[in-house]
């Protein structure tokens, strides 16, 4: 029974582990055509992304902070892929979360637990909204929830820079800004210097959270079965349009979340280019984590490493421009959605392995 | 009032004929493949191919031309690398797409900074534009010919495009049986039909098609690469293809809808003192309301089948029973 189970997770996990050493792969032919040295490129690599050159002043901290909203997205996606959703609206949820804590953040003026409470409870609540409207444009009139969502994304990045640029500026600096959150709306950080804090508590939290609602709660079946087969949902009585909507509702409740920490851990504030394409990055930790909440969270740390890697490490030791990471990243998913290549070949092996075993047991009774 | 009729222009028709362009190659790549039954969702990143690939080629060939064909090939070899993992590995066609789209945006970005240095768009003045060509009679015809002539030869070059597509689709074998592909894979493999062969052929089409669109933003209308350049334009084309049912000529229109609705949007910005980020926000907003209205569409279309199926088999019911 153990073996079992262990052998369920080696095969959940080995496509993405060799999709992974696959894009690292592709990196290093990159670097080769480059002409930069190669061995020491990963060293620095992963040294700069998940390292400790001192205590106190870890690289690997610097990571999980950037991780803290990529979980989030993440999850919310994975939320929306398992009620049958391909919904990549995660960028323009993040983003409406993040101006609605923004905004109040200061101007409304509350005591230092509320504070940061309603504000994240606003950006759940405009997310969520935002996630509904693709949900129900889906379920009433199948509108092609893809197509939907990335122009909601567009449209919340546009909304985004008009709001720092006119009603919701700060001042008048070349760079369009938002004023600065309440102290008491801002999120304590566990060390100094740092900005890793209690952020990454509560995407932990929700990781726990999703998962026991996916996996635990008569919801979260219904949920799943819709999304793995809608006729067989139907067939067992759970009505797989309200699921879906469901669904979408939550997705876009963590999305706005993610946005709201983000404000209120790491900027304290949005400005123009608030949005780095953090949603889509969520999105692809959801595919390449086999679209599982504990997957999302290793992959999160993983790939804000790989990019913090690229970005200080490789950009400015050795000159290699930093959008090197997010190209690797993007190999490694479509070396992941190439998983066949690894499957058939694994299989084969595996054969090999079990003629191998049944003859010798053959053996041994004769 | 005045201010909202000075809008419209003859430039603001030149300039929506000429920012459709690029939505319109793209789309016809995207019906070719929906024709043919491979969704093709990875237009964006073939046009921000074809618009790298586009400009590089015409910097180091010295041929803006040259460029163009070069940018052509490398969206057709990218479509055939696509047909090869479908078809080979049986790759998920939406996450392919989305891995694809992800590599293009950062490498491309990745070779520019990596060949020119650390900067955030690239030209180089020796790089010339496509330029414009007045045809001789058309130009001369009042009203029509300021709106027909004055375009680079990318622009009547897709125009062509919508025409021989339509030919090829429903007059000639092979169209035929490619259509028949898209519609039912099987049954067109039972009669001797080379689906993959077919489908192949439609993501190379389309790849170069999109490919071109790019080419067209970097040396056609501008003169310069940009990260991110194709800016969501792949997405636009795809429901331009949808929203012209996936017929060239319906596919044409729609492209024009949304070229218009991009030149409104930026003469908008010009003539009145609107936020430029709310203006913006006009095609988005016109291709969500578009993407709704495709699925009214077919969900009309659907229950009036139903209706058509339900009164045949009632006029069907009575027929035999007065038989009887």
């Amino acid at each position: 029974m153990k073996s079992k189970q262990l052998r369920k997770l080696l095969d959940a996990i080995l496509v993405p582990v060799l999709a992974i050493l696959s894009g690292l792969v592709v990196m290093g032919i990159l670097i080769v055509i480059l002409k930069k040295p190669l061995f020491e490129s990963y060293a620095i690599l992963f040294s700069k992304g998940f390292g400790c050159e001192e205590f106190g002043n870890c690289i690997f901290i610097t990571a999980l902070e950037r991780a803290t909203p990529l979980i989030l997205t993440g999850l919310s996606a994975v939320v929306a892929f398992r009620s049958g959703m391909f919904s990549i609206g995660q960028e323009g949820q993040y983003l409406l979360g993040a101006a609605i804590a923004a905004y109040l953040g200061y101007a409304i003026h509350l005591p230092p637990i509320l504070h940061p409470l309603v504000l994240m409870l606003a950006a759940m609540l405009v997310g969520a909204g935002y996630g509904w409207i693709p949900g129900i444009l889906k379920v009433k009139l199948g509108v092609n929830e893809l197509l939907a969502t990335i122009m909601l994304n567009s449209i919340a990045a546009l909304i985004i820079e008009y709001l720092v640029q006119f009603p919701m500026r700060g001042d008048r600096s070349t760079t369009a800004h938002s004023p600065v959150i309440d102290e008491s709306a801002q999120l304590m950080s566990f060390l100094p210097g740092s900005k890793w804090g209690v952020g990454f508590v509560i995407a932990v939290l929700a990781v726990i959270v999703v998962y026991i609602y996916l996996w635990r709660t008569k919801a979260g079946y219904e949920q799943r079965m819709a999304g793995q087969s809608k006729r067989f949902a139907l067939f067992g009585g759970i009505r797989s349009d309200s699921a879906a909507i469901r669904a979408m509702i939550i997705s876009g409740a963590l999305a706005g979340l993610a946005g709201a920490i983000e404000v209120m851990g790491v900027h304290r504030r949005i400005m123009t280019g608030f949005s780095v394409g953090l949603g889509f990055d969520g999105l692809t930790s959801a595919i390449l984590g086999q679209t599982h909440p504990i997957g999302v969270f290793i992959v999160a740390i993983l790939f804000s490493g790989l990019k913090l890697g690229a970005q200080l490490g490789l950009q400015l030791k050795l000159g290699i421009p930093r959008e090197l990471g997010g190209t690797i990243i993007g190999f490694i998913i479509l070396f992941v959605a190439a998983g066949r290549l690894y499957q058939d070949n694994i299989s084969r092996v595996r054969d090999w392995l079990d003629r191998r075993s049944i003859r010798s047991v053959k053996g041994e009774s004769r | 009032m005045e201010g909202f009729f000075s809008v419209f222009t003859v430039e603001l028709l030149n300039s929506g004929i000429r920012l459709a362009t690029p939505i319109l190659l793209a789309a016809l790549g995207g019906a070719i493949c929906n024709q043919a039954g491979v969704l093709n969702l990875a237009l964006e990143s073939k046009m921000l191919l074809g618009a790298f690939v586009g400009i590089l080629a015409a910097f180091y060939l010295g041929n803006s031309y040259g460029g163009l064909l070069v940018a052509m090939v490398a969206g057709g070899l990218l479509g055939l690398l696509f047909a090869f993992l479908y078809h080979k590995y049986k790759v998920d066609l939406v996450i392919l797409a989305i891995a694809f789209n992800l590599i293009i945006v950062e490498l491309t970005v990745f070779v520019m900074r990596a060949m020119f240095g650390n900067v955030g768009s690239w030209s180089d003045p020796s790089i010339v534009r496509i330029p414009d060509i007045e045809i001789p009679i058309i130009k001369d015809i009042p009203l029509l010919g300021p709106i027909l002539s004055g375009y680079n030869l990318i622009v009547y070059f897709s125009w062509l495009v919508v025409i021989v597509m339509f030919i090829y689709l429903y007059r000639m074998r092979g169209g035929r049986h490619l259509r028949a592909v898209g519609e039912n894979l099987s049954a067109a493999e039972t009669v001797g039909i080379n689906a993959i062969l077919l489908q192949t052929l439609a993501l190379v089409a389309s790849g170069a098609l999109a490919a071109l669109g790019g080419a067209f933003l970097s040396i056609g209308h501008l003169k310069l690469f940009t990260r991110n350049m194709s800016n969501g334009r792949g997405w636009i084309a795809i429901a331009a293809a949808m929203f012209g049912v996936n017929h060239p000529i319906g596919v044409f229109l729609a492209s024009l809808f949304f070229g218009f609705a991009d030149a409104f949007s930026v003469r908008i910005q010009n003539v009145t003192d609107l936020p430029p980020n709310l203006v913006k926000l006009l095609p988005n907003l016109a291709t969500l309301l578009v993407l709704i209205i495709i699925a009214m569409r077919s969900k009309i279309a659907i229950s009036m089948a139903r209706r058509r199926f339900r009164s045949q088999l009632h006029a069907e019911g009575t027929a035999a029973a007065t038989e009887k």
